[in-house]
């Protein structure tokens, strides 16, 4: 692939140019990292990985999916804007391409769609580990990306990974130069991220270690919401007080580890333990995803240990399973 | 819609601050239309005409620390089909119903033995006596969802009850966990529903929804003790506003003691990061 090289002091200059033409959504360092807005190219923070994950801008936390009056319906317009990302990592990446396959392969879901098509991604690869419980490199993540910032100290080499990509720096050439050279596979591992040692977790359903990560779970779903590939919802009717045969239809962010996901027709619940449903979260991350489409769902970014009130780390758990360890650390 | 078809609706207050009742005309935009919806036999708070007869459903806000508070919550179970509880008090006992976790001789003397026609009782929600077909938990409720709950009786759907923990709308709002900051937040064991406005605001969540079915209190006792909270705080903090629907509290408490939890999978000791 082709690779071009932008000095690291016009990176401020690029990006306010390119400020011009789309809306820049980049990690900002508030209280946590986010990924919002930018106003001024300044406002970028590269060190740490985000908090909250970038899926909100595609598979938005609220979605009204039509109207209805009685029984006609009407879609609203599958209006997006033109967004460019940056800054997000190897992880998020591949995590958008997760939601792809699910959003766009499986569904053709347009709100999804619409949000996806006019964004252009721009990645950022990281040097060092940017969180300590990071193990993307355990997970078999691929190139996907517009364009991608290699960090080499005084300048970046961008290497570009698709049409659109190549269009792009062909829009703002004046900031590139050719590089002399490709990135190396070498280039692009990145050390002390290869925890997960238990990747294959097909005969470990009945291990008594699930207990260790349930017993300190509170079911608060905080896991589920920053993942960036989690992608389970809701559906309820929002109806007007003026007529309530008038109203929207919306979807809403849900989470597995909450009883009411499963409760269905008849009052039952179908996963009611708190074992089952952690259980469910790391099985569809790590295995009926790939039973389905052939790629593990997670991609390693460690969001939801992070922010777990309790730090479950399911990677730990899953190491010692795989290794016969069952005492309690501490 | 014929006007005697429309479901016919009471609404009515027993001790409490009003403030649930409040919520109701806070809908300012959507009151005209509300009302155009239902046929509002009473509502003695803004209205000055109240026929007390048969009805569909009765709004009662406050809880029972009274005989006559219970007198009224007795005829109003009668005379309507449907009861619901609106407001913490009427949900949980709220704040009033923290008496029961105090002596009552220290506080007699400065009101209730100086007044004699003061006669109170056990202060208590509806549950305690009658039967309650729906409950709009909150101190205040959340306007929009008292909003929900009359248009869904309208159309004969009721809206589902929250069940799921504060935590949820917290994260969606993109919040920092308070419990990594170090504060006595509860909003992990209480039922969500009020897009977790307090802790948007900056302030931790204090339970005034009442606990959540699923709730892991054990591990939210250790949490907080972990974070340097003593047993009085904890237990005061959680029967603040929910007290009467935590009787399990205190066991919890004694049996978590002897048991090794881990609070923190990664073993660090620091909570401030």
């Amino acid at each position: 692939m082709q690779v071009l090289r932008l000095e690291k002091k016009r990176l401020l200059h690029f990006l306010d140019v390119v400020k011009k033409g789309f809306e820049i959504i980049a990690p900002v360092k508030s209280d946590l990292v986010r990924f919002s807005k930018i106003y001024h190219a300044e406002e970028i923070y590269l060190e740490k990985q985000s908090y909250f994950p970038v899926k909100e801008y595609f598979f938005r936390k609220e979605e009204t999916l039509f109207q209805f009056r009685g029984t006609s319906i009407t879609v609203p317009a599958y209006a997006a804007k033109k967004r460019m990302f940056f800054g997000l990592r190897r992880c998020d990446l591949n995590a958008i391409k997760n939601q792809d396959i699910v959003f766009i392969g499986d569904m053709g879901d347009p709100y999804y769609k619409a949000a996806r098509e006019n964004s252009y991604l721009l990645g950022y690869h990281c040097n060092t580990a940017p969180s300590p419980y990071c193990f993307c490199g355990s997970l078999d993540l691929v190139d996907f990306f517009d364009l991608m910032f290699f960090d080499k100290e005084d300048h970046f080499l961008v290497e570009v990974g698709s049409e659109r990509g190549k269009s792009l720096a062909e829009k703002y050439r004046e900031f590139f130069t050719d590089s002399q050279r490709l990135i190396t596979q070498n280039e692009k591992r990145i050390p002390g991220v290869h925890r997960l040692e238990n990747k294959d977790i097909s005969g470990f359903y009945d291990h008594q270690d699930w207990k260790k990560g349930a017993d300190i779970c509170l079911s608060c779903g905080a896991c589920t919401t920053l993942c960036p590939t989690c992608y389970c919802f809701e559906i309820h009717d929002e109806v007007k007080t003026a007529d309530p045969c008038k109203g929207e239809r919306r979807r809403e962010w849900s989470s597995c580890q909450l009883q009411e996901f499963t409760r269905v027709a008849g009052d039952h619940i179908f996963r009611k333990e708190r074992e089952d449903r952690f259980k469910h979260r790391i099985y569809h991350q790590l295995q009926y995803f790939k039973e389905k489409y052939g790629v593990q769902m997670c991609v390693g970014c460690g969001r939801c240990i992070e922010g777990c009130p309790t730090r479950i780390d399911f990677v730990r758990i899953l190491n010692e399973m795989k290794n016969g360890k069952t005492e309690n650390n501490g | 819609m014929s006007k005697n078809k429309k479901l016919k609706v009471g609404v009515y207050g027993i001790t409490g601050c009003a403030g649930c009742q409040l919520s109701i005309i806070f809908n300012e935009e959507e009151i005209l239309d509300l009302l155009s919806l239902i046929d509002l036999k009473a509502f003695p708070f803004i209205k000055e005409l109240n026929t007390d007869e048969e009805f569909d459903y009765v709004i009662l806000e406050g809880l029972v620390a009274n005989k006559l508070d219970l007198e009224i919550l007795r005829k109003l179970r009668k005379n309507s089909k449907m009861l619901i509880s609106l407001g913490a008090c009427a949900c949980t006992g709220c704040v009033p119903a923290y008496r029961h976790f105090t002596l009552k001789e220290n506080y007699e003397h400065l009101l209730y033995k100086r007044q004699e026609e003061l006669q109170d009782i056990e202060p208590s929600p509806h549950d305690e006596h009658v039967k309650v077909d729906y409950y709009i938990p909150g101190c205040p409720p959340d306007k929009k969802e008292i909003l929900r709950f009359i248009k869904g009786s309208v159309r004969g759907v009721l809206p589902r009850p929250h069940q799921n923990p504060v935590c949820i709308e917290c994260r969606r709002n993109g919040n920092a966990c308070l419990l990594d900051e170090g504060k006595p937040c509860l909003g992990p064991i209480t039922t969500g529903g009020c897009n977790a406005v307090c802790i948007n605001g900056g302030l931790e969540c204090w339970g005034c929804r009442g606990p959540t079915k699923d709730m892991n209190l054990e591990l939210m006792i250790k949490i907080l003790r972990d974070r340097g909270f003593d047993d009085r705080f904890i237990q005061d903090r959680m029967r603040t506003f929910a007290g009467l629907k935590l009787p399990m509290l205190e066991r919890v408490m004694q049996g978590s003691k002897s048991k090794v939890l881990q609070t923190r999978f990664d073993g660090e000791k620091k909570f401030y990061e």
